[in-house]
């Protein structure tokens, strides 16, 4: 339901000390120091200025839930089609597009990344693929991945292993592979296209790595688009194959083809979104089962108890949201909780901020699964952007869990927490490798 | 935009205590589509229907309970996700499509979640 944002609502502006005034005047969400440990900076902003214009960045942050929540349920006022087309290679979104239609088949604008009227048909399609029901038929498959690929790693016998490079990435994309229909034997491939496709909403590219990420991309669509036409003429019983000869809903009831376009940005999407940021979770579930005591230990106590390890999951994806933040576009002036935006200015909903609000979740750093509102945490979005894919990645971290729980113990950081490497963007919080020393269970 | 291709009468209470009475309701759709297509205040259904995000969260009325039955092991932990809300009557509107013998349902929308 789209909701038109009330322009009345302030909400309180808490006093900062000054060691939090220095952070928000010299901070910015574009320095890779703040971006790996960004807490300190989001509580800065959360409590002294909530709508915070980062003028690094060139955007305004939002970053308490209430704001958060107000802006994804007016699609209207805070378009996402203009917001994330504006992130898009920012500053280089011409070049981007050009070497796309000479090198990559097509610049093929993100379909669900639009505005109402016409994201409304367009996610309807979607939402199809991904009911929580039609994820709990998958459990019993992409269990199998899982306890193959962490069998993989114990089979190399020696107790180390990168918990991202050698479980998380290769646990995400075996799935989607699966998923879509693709090759086996590409997972690197689809590895390195899916980091070119994220870097380029995470505001942190040269001109020289835009282009290196536009190459790969031009690849990945290249080979989207032979695979897409050899479904064209023969159909096959996967994603790719159904989103190809998909057909959508308008209002009035008459359906109609999607066009190719459409159809190679929504393999794209799909590829890209169900991959990065559920790696990401995995990774960030590694980190904290060696890092925070007890954590390793709780997750055990509930690895049996279904209704317990769905908590689990999403205290653990409240506490460490992979998705940092994501774009919006003004489509007029707005004020927001006492703050006037102007027309056509660009946003970005700090997620990871608003999972920590203390007036929603009390005590937000501690981890407690018997939070009794965990539902509203937003790293998934909300409103009619809601993450599509939730049920299926929410079903892949618990399965990880499980798996890592049930064969894997001891485990603990090779390498000292602070060596720990996040990758450049705004967009994510994922962390780049993390190598572990285990035991087998 | 009320469908009036069906018979059936479903009366929802919003989240705000108006009342909301539909007579034409058509058999198949679920109470978060006969919500959201009629603005009724507090039905979001966010994730379109795929028991997937609880803003679609309904308590149905007592004497419909038994009829309408109780939400399965996926819902269930959808419901639990809003425990500070959650009720015995707790059902997820996309959950309950609309059929000839629940002609009549009554429901009330949850509120949110607590701050």
């Amino acid at each position: 339901m789209a909701t038109q944002i009330s322009q009345d609502r302030t909400s309180e502006r808490l006093d900062l000390t000054p060691e939090q005034e220095g952070l928000l005047e010299q901070g910015s969400l574009a320095d890779t120091t703040i971006q790996a440990r960004p807490h300190e900076y989001y509580t800065a902003m959360r409590h002294g200025d909530p709508i915070h214009y980062d003028a690094r960045l060139g955007s305004w942050l939002v970053t308490r839930h209430e704001d958060i929540s107000a802006v994804q349920s007016d699609p209207v006022t805070f378009s996402v089609q203009h917001g994330y087309s504006e992130q898009q290679a920012r500053g280089m979104r011409d070049e981007f597009e050009a070497y796309l239609r000479e090198h990559g088949g097509g610049y093929f604008p993100d379909a669900i990344m639009s505005d109402p009227p016409y994201h409304t048909r367009i996610r309807k399609l979607m939402e199809q693929a991904f009911t929580a029901h039609r994820v709990k038929e998958l459990e019993p498959r992409i269990t199998e991945v899982v306890r193959g690929v962490i069998a993989e790693v114990i089979a190399k016998g020696n107790g180390k292993c990168d918990a991202v490079k050698d479980i998380a990435i290769p646990v995400t994309i075996r799935v989607i592979v699966e998923q879509l229909g693709l090759d086996h034997g590409m997972e690197d491939k689809i590895s390195r296209w899916s980091v070119a496709v994220t870097a380029q909403i995470g505001a942190m590219q040269s001109r020289e790595t835009m282009l290196q990420n536009a190459a790969l991309i031009a690849e990945l669509q290249q080979y989207l688009i032979a695979k897409m036409k050899a479904c064209e003429e023969s159909p096959s019983e996967d994603m790719i194959s159904d989103l190809v000869h998909a057909e959508v809903t308008n209002a009035d009831g008459t359906k109609e083809k999607l066009t190719f376009e459409e159809a190679v940005s929504l393999v794209r999407a799909t590829l890209i979104a169900g991959n990065d940021t559920t790696a990401t979770a995995i990774g960030n579930l590694f980190y904290v089962l060696t890092t925070r005591p007890g954590m390793a230990e709780l997750l055990e106590s509930v690895v049996d108890d279904e209704r317990q390890l769905n908590r689990f999951i999403e205290e653990h994806l409240r506490n460490e949201p992979p998705v940092r933040a994501l774009s919006r576009m003004t489509t007029r002036e707005v004020t927001v909780n006492g703050t006037t935006i102007p027309a056509h200015a660009h946003m970005l909903l700090v997620y990871g901020s608003g999972n920590d609000d203390e007036t929603v979740f009390p005590e937000p750093r501690k981890f407690d699964i018997t939070r009794q509102n965990l539902g509203r945490h937003v790293a998934f979005g909300g409103g009619p952007h809601r993450c599509v894919g939730l049920a299926l990645a929410r079903m892949e971290v618990k399965v990880a869990a499980r798996e890592i729980s049930r064969q894997m113990k001891n485990m603990k950081l090779a390498i000292p927490g602070s060596e720990i490497r996040y990758t450049p963007t705004v967009a994510t919080r994922t962390i780049e490798s993390l190598p572990i020393t285990f035991e087998k269970r | 935009m009320t469908r009036t291709m069906g018979n059936l009468k479903v009366t929802m209470i919003d989240v705000d205590g108006d009342t909301h009475t539909f007579d034409d309701v058509e058999e198949g759709i679920s109470l978060m589509e006969l919500g959201r297509q009629n603005g009724v205040s507090g039905i979001m259904g966010d994730c379109g229907g795929g028991c997937a995000c609880a803003t679609c969260h309904v308590y149905v009325d007592d004497n419909w309970m038994e009829k309408v039955g109780e939400p399965d092991e996926i819902e269930f932990a959808m419901l639990d996700m809003v425990a500070d809300v959650m009720k015995d009557n707790s059902r997820l509107g996309c959950q309950i499509r609309m059929v000839p013998e629940l002609d009549g349902l009554e429901v009330t929308v949850a509120p949110a979640s607590s701050y």
